[in-house]
């Protein structure tokens, strides 16, 4: 595209910024287009060697674009990209991790065929004389998850790793490259706390070794305790560039929503809440696991938490009908008060005929049609209350009015879902059932993925749904979520529900240690599983 | 670990055991030590095919072609008076056939089964061109790589080790290997890592088509003439064989052993039905359904090919 930006003489790439380190990355307005949609617009950034530096914004705002560039994963439409005064053209990934750029993506790229060890040291195997020196590559592998502290074998299969451990190899592998520019996307979403807390000092470790360091995050806390300077993005443009000292959560929050935030969560129903929509005396999910009792009534919120396996995510599949229970008893009170059976074994059709809908948390792959519009997706609510040969009614008002109630940021309802962000994709999802009037939603991590903004509204709608007679199950691995959001939080551990706490009064501290096996401090003592509160 | 890369169970390993005790029970000519040189012979060409199919099928493709493959370069060798230029003719073409099959793949983005279908039509109509009707002459010096013995071990197994040592240093000794792995289980991780997911596809059918030349060559040299059907079967049962030994078609898993396996069941199949008497016909039919309940066995995510 610009033959001359390959050969052209490099006279600005070693201006300093105000604290007189060189840049080490520079990226001078930078744009990139996906088909008609413009996911960056003239950015500019600088980043010096032996800094954290946040990459913040909004889900949509071109985080994950803008490092895509540097890593080679897109070419920039317009603009140059130059690392240590060079200007450089990354056409692959490959080529990028030959500058000396290592990225640890968003999505998680550890192959399921292939071992912990060749996973960490695919595409840059060691050989000799053009062999595959096993050798050489367990003992590599074996060394680098040694020098980070990751106890896993590196002769285990990368499809048997879980989320966390995944994301840990992927961290492993990025850090391993011999690089001077480190990209980290989000890296911290599947982690635990003690995870984090290690990732924390390895990044600590780069920045003393006089590396950069790219952290795109939309959590906080972790940029104010972590980073050096921020750089805000907000719908594909630049919005500000900020060393951390000079900001305040609330100004950095501001910068990325671009207004003033209202309160995150909205407030509690006064009223008390109704009758159960769902009374489950007895739910074993899996034959032989423990049974699960908990009560769930019209008008309130209610939370579920606990450390990471210990059933939940099962109580609430079997409760939706996904998961096949081996055993339940459930009660369940109508809208009209009267009471009726309800067993989750006829599955989901039956479950939601019932008035039961469930939003899974990996609502791309088990929730929404990315590839339909937003006007069938949620239509599809609808009809899946009519028989198979009934004439639907007309679906446009249906339709144009839930898109309104849920304040769908969309060019038009004919938008294909999977061009949405995060946030308007979940809204959606709980607009889809919503519109086919269950008056009981299931929801898995209300807000994964979804940024700071669209957070609110959703917690209103669900809210809201609460408030006119709903009742809504919310499973969540984000503490301060469940204490904002909920009216009680039901803590989970081995499958069974070991704590009822009022979110009003519940603390995060309060919670884990319900959640952990006795006081965190026999928790501590296995290394590894401190702290694990995720669903 | 090598049961999740490798495919191979217990059922794919007992199906060749079980399928030979059955003949060598109920098949009163079975053990004879013609019928066995024999079936040793109609094993080594689907073996060394499906090796190559077994390259393919690991980085989620499907290659119809080998057959046409097998049947031009056998017409080449017959047609040619030196061997030498035929063999090399041969493998020019595998080479050629190969890149155009992986290209079209991995750069048009053209599904493997039609891009191989395409091809497959393609040769065939150049094999008849060739030679349009069987015939022709293998060199004596060719003749005699494909049968009798040499140190005291058939030739053909001696095709057959080679072949299979090739792949195996291929797949397990090389990083080309770790990548067609890695690049069939999921080929925008495998990118995202640097591999190179192009150049490693067309390096999978590249190789494909090289053992189908070679399949081609050796089953010419066994009959000693070219025939521009010759390799018709080949394309589906060296896909049956593959899938017969646990070879994910959705890639990223399979295993030498467990296409040494499945040929052989296949070609014990085959033999079993010269044997009984059973109509030739017969043997399509049973290769079409072998292949279909191979496939259905597999455990995979997706459901299709």
């Amino acid at each position: 595209m610009q033959p001359s930006a390959r050969t052209m003489p490099d006279t600005v790439g070693h201006v300093t910024t105000q604290d007189n380190r060189p840049d080490l990355v520079v990226l001078e307005s930078v744009s990139k287009r996906f088909g008609s949609t413009a996911a960056l617009q003239d950015v500019s950034l600088r980043g010096c060697a032996g800094s954290i530096h946040a990459i913040t914004g909004e889900n949509g705002a071109g985080k994950s674009t803008l490092m895509k560039l540097l890593a080679g994963v897109h070419q920039p439409d317009a603009g140059q990209i130059r690392v240590a005064g060079q200007v450089l053209r990354l056409r692959s990934p490959a080529a990028a991790r030959a500058a000396g750029i290592s990225t640890v993506f968003q999505e998680l790229t550890v192959l399921p065929n292939l071992t912990v060890a060749e996973n960490l040291l695919l595409g840059r195997e060691p050989s000799r004389a053009g062999l595959l020196d096993r050798a050489a590559m367990r003992a590599e592998a074996q060394a680098v998850l040694a020098r980070i502290g990751i106890g896993l074998d590196p002769q285990r299969p990368g499809g048997s790793l879980t989320v966390g451990e995944q994301q840990l190899v992927e961290i492993a592998k990025g850090v391993s490259t011999d690089a001077q520019v480190f990209i980290f996307d989000e890296p911290t979403a599947p982690l635990n706390r003690a995870e984090v807390d290690k990732l924390e000092q390895l990044l600590h470790t780069l920045k003393a070794q006089g590396k950069l360091v790219f952290y795109i995050s939309h959590r906080l806390d972790e940029i104010f305790r972590l980073c050096d300077t921020v750089t805000v993005l907000k719908d594909g443009r630049w919005v500000a560039t900020e060393p951390i000292a000079a900001l305040t959560h609330d100004r950095l929050i501001a910068l990325m929503v671009g207004r003033p935030l209202q309160a995150l969560f909205p407030p509690r129903a006064g009223t008390p809440p109704g009758a159960p929509a769902l009374d489950v005396r007895n739910l074993t999910p899996l034959a032989g696991a423990a049974s699960a009792r908990l009560q769930l009534r019209r008008g309130e919120i209610v939370g579920m938490g606990g450390l990471e396996g210990q059933g939940q995510r099962e109580i609430v599949r079997a409760l939706a009908g996904a998961l096949r229970p081996a055993a339940c008893d459930i009660q369940r009170h109508g809208r009209d008060g009267q009471p009726q059976a309800y067993d989750p074994r006829l599955g989901v059709a039956q479950a939601v005929r019932q008035g039961i809908g469930l939003v899974p948390e990996d609502r791309k792959q088990e929730g929404l049609y990315l590839d339909l519009p937003i006007a069938d997706n949620l239509w599809l609510g609808v009809l899946r209350g009519l028989g198979l040969v009934r004439q639907a009614p007309r679906q446009r008002a249906v339709v144009s009015g839930m898109a309104e109630q849920l304040q769908l940021r969309a060019s038009s309802l004919a938008q294909e879902v999977g061009e949405l962000s995060g946030g308007n994709q979940q809204k959606v999802m709980i607009g889809r059932w919503l519109a086919a009037g269950v008056d009981t939603l299931l929801v898995e991590q209300p807000t994964r993925g979804v940024d700071v903004g669209a957070k609110a509204e959703i917690y209103s709608l669900l809210r809201a749904f609460v408030a006119q007679g709903g009742a809504v199950l919310a499973l969540s691995s984000d503490l301060p979520e469940l204490i904002g959001l909920c009216d009680r939080i039901l803590v989970v551990r081995g499958g069974r529900v070991v704590g009822d706490v009022p979110a009003a009064s519940a603390t995060e501290e309060g919670l884990l240690a319900l959640a952990l096996v006795d006081a965190p401090a026999a928790a501590a003592e296995v290394p590894g599983v401190m702290a694990e509160v995720a669903a | 670990m090598t049961a999740l890369r490798s495919g191979v169970s217990r059922t794919t390993l007992a199906l060749p055991l079980l399928l030979f005790g059955v003949l060598a029970l109920a098949a009163p000519n079975f053990l004879a030590p013609q019928n066995l040189a024999n079936v040793v012979g109609q094993i080594t060409a689907l073996l060394i095919v499906s090796l190559g199919q077994l390259l393919v099928a690991l980085v989620a493709g499907i290659d119809l072609s080998v057959g046409s493959v097998m049947s031009l370069a056998g017409c080449l060798v017959a047609t040619q008076p030196d061997p030498l230029w035929g063999m090399v003719l041969a493998l020019l073409l595998g080479l050629a056939v190969g890149i155009a099959n992986g290209l079209g793949v991995a750069v048009a983005g053209i599904h493997p089964l039609i891009m191989t279908l395409a091809t497959a039509t393609f040769l065939q109509g150049l094999a008849y061109l060739v030679l349009p009707i069987p015939g022709g002459e293998v060199a004596p010096a060719l003749r005699s790589l494909a049968d009798g013995s040499l140190w005291g071990v058939p030739q053909p197994l001696l095709w057959c080790a080679l072949c299979a040592a090739l792949v195996y240093g291929l797949l397990h000794r090389s990083r080309l290997g770790l990548h067609l792995f890695a690049v069939g289980a999921q080929a925008r991780s495998a990118q995202l890592n640097g591999v190179r997911v192009v150049g490693v596809t067309v390096a999978a059918y590249v190789g494909c088509s090289l053992l189908a030349v070679v399949a081609g060559v050796y089953l010419a040299a066994r009959v000693a003439s070219g025939d521009p059907t010759m390799g018709a079967s080949f394309g589906l049962e060296s896909v049956t064989a593959v899938a017969l030994g646990g070879v994910q078609l959705t890639g990223g898993v399979g295993s030498i052993l467990g296409v040494l396996t499945g040929a052989l069941s296949l070609g014990l199949i085959t033999n079993g039905i010269n044997l009984f008497g059973i109509s030739p016909f017969l043997r399509g039919a049973l290769t079409g359904a072998l292949l279909l309940a191979a496939v259905c066995s597999q455990r995979r995510k997706v459901v299709g090919l």
